[in-house]
């Protein structure tokens, strides 16, 4: 019995450390006073108002605090750091945001801070079928 | 003979075409020199084979952003090859270059051949994204057989969105201490409706027990 709270407590203390995520569905205007700009979403890549065609646009969000640069590389932009700098929050905060125009299918990705520290998105999948020895994560855009 | 012989020469227009493509394909430059001709060598063999490439180039390019060895991006990518290879053995010819990667994603994650083809049956349309969410539960700890049962379940009757809502909501059961096997099955039940799912998983774990 004592021994099972443990774990309880365990995981409870991992889900805390875990870093900052917050359910989309939280109030826009909290989430302005955070970021200082438009509404960004911490929880992942989410994707932007429907459009009508088959390509999508996902914002990408990661906090990454005393970072000087951030950029975010996939199989979207042949993991090419220059392509896609992700954008600081307007206050200077931690939040990071970028959006990306997605056709349907499965995307490994990853956060570049710095040049030289990989973050996963922790609100996101792991890629299991990462083999370079850095985390990875994986978005997955629908066609229906 | 005149047929054959013709035919044999355009399979191999076809292949040193192929070839040039590859050599020519300046994003591979990233690659250091001595991998370079290995890896568009894996990436001709494959298209030569009428697998996709872009998937190959994209994890050689990862290798060389991330800084891996010379040996570790070609592994990476002959691997990917036979994953894509076994993907289309089990969905077959005409499946589209996403659906080979996530299928070869699944496959890698464990999910077997024969749980790749009943999908292919299950639905008819794209089935790109249960191959993805697939992969994705099983990478969140969820045993295989309870994930491919519940994917197989919902596959033919639920939108890519709702499946995605599913594989989140298993996600965060998970992260509240759910154990993985009954996170998927809570969440297919609710995604299945009040008629109830009966994931025949052979991986089943126990009712979390209550502090």
């Amino acid at each position: 019995m004592f021994e099972h709270s443990e774990n309880v407590i365990e995981r409870i203390v991992a889900h805390l450390r875990r870093p900052v995520q917050i359910d989309p569905a939280v109030d826009s205007r909290v989430m302005e006073e955070i970021a200082g700009g438009p509404t960004p979403r911490v929880s992942g890549p989410h994707e932007a108002p429907p459009a009508e065609t088959a390509t999508r646009a996902f914002q990408f969000v990661v906090v990454a605090p005393r970072a000087a640069r951030v950029a975010l590389v996939g199989d979207f932009n042949d993991w090419d750091a220059a392509r896609t700098p992700m954008r600081p929050s307007q206050r200077g905060g931690p939040v990071w945001t970028a959006v990306v125009p997605l056709s349907p299918g499965r995307y490994r990705y990853a956060f570049l801070v710095d040049g030289s520290r990989w973050l996963a998105d922790p609100a996101a999948p792991a890629a299991r079928d990462d083999e370079f020895g850095t985390p990875s994560s994986v978005v997955t855009v629908g066609g229906s | 003979m005149h047929l054959l012989r013709t035919t044999s020469t355009s399979l191999l227009g076809a292949t040193l075409i192929a070839t040039a493509a590859a050599a020519q394909d300046q994003r591979l430059d990233r690659l250091d020199p001595s991998v370079r001709p290995l890896v568009a060598s894996v990436i001709d063999s494959a298209r030569a084979a009428g697998l996709p490439t872009e998937p190959l180039v994209q994890r050689a390019l990862e290798g060389a952003t991330k800084g891996a060895p010379g040996e570790v991006i070609v592994g990476a990518v002959q691997r990917l090859v036979a994953d894509l290879g076994e993907a289309r053995s089990a969905l077959g010819p005409g499946t589209t270059p996403p659906e080979l990667a996530a299928g070869a994603a699944a496959l890698r994650a464990g999910a077997g051949p024969a749980v790749l083809a009943k999908l292919r049956r299950a639905r008819s349309q794209t089935i790109t994204v249960p191959l993805a969410v697939l992969a994705d539960l099983v990478a969140s700890g969820v045993p295989v057989d309870s994930a491919a049962a519940a994917v197989l379940a919902l596959a033919s009757t639920t939108r890519d969105a709702d499946l995605v809502e599913f594989r989140r909501a298993v996600e965060r059961d998970i992260a509240l201490g759910a154990p993985p096997g009954m996170a998927v099955s809570t969440a297919a039940s609710a995604a299945y409706g009040a008629q109830g799912l009966q994931l025949d998983a052979g991986a089943r774990q126990s009712r979390p027990s209550r502090p």
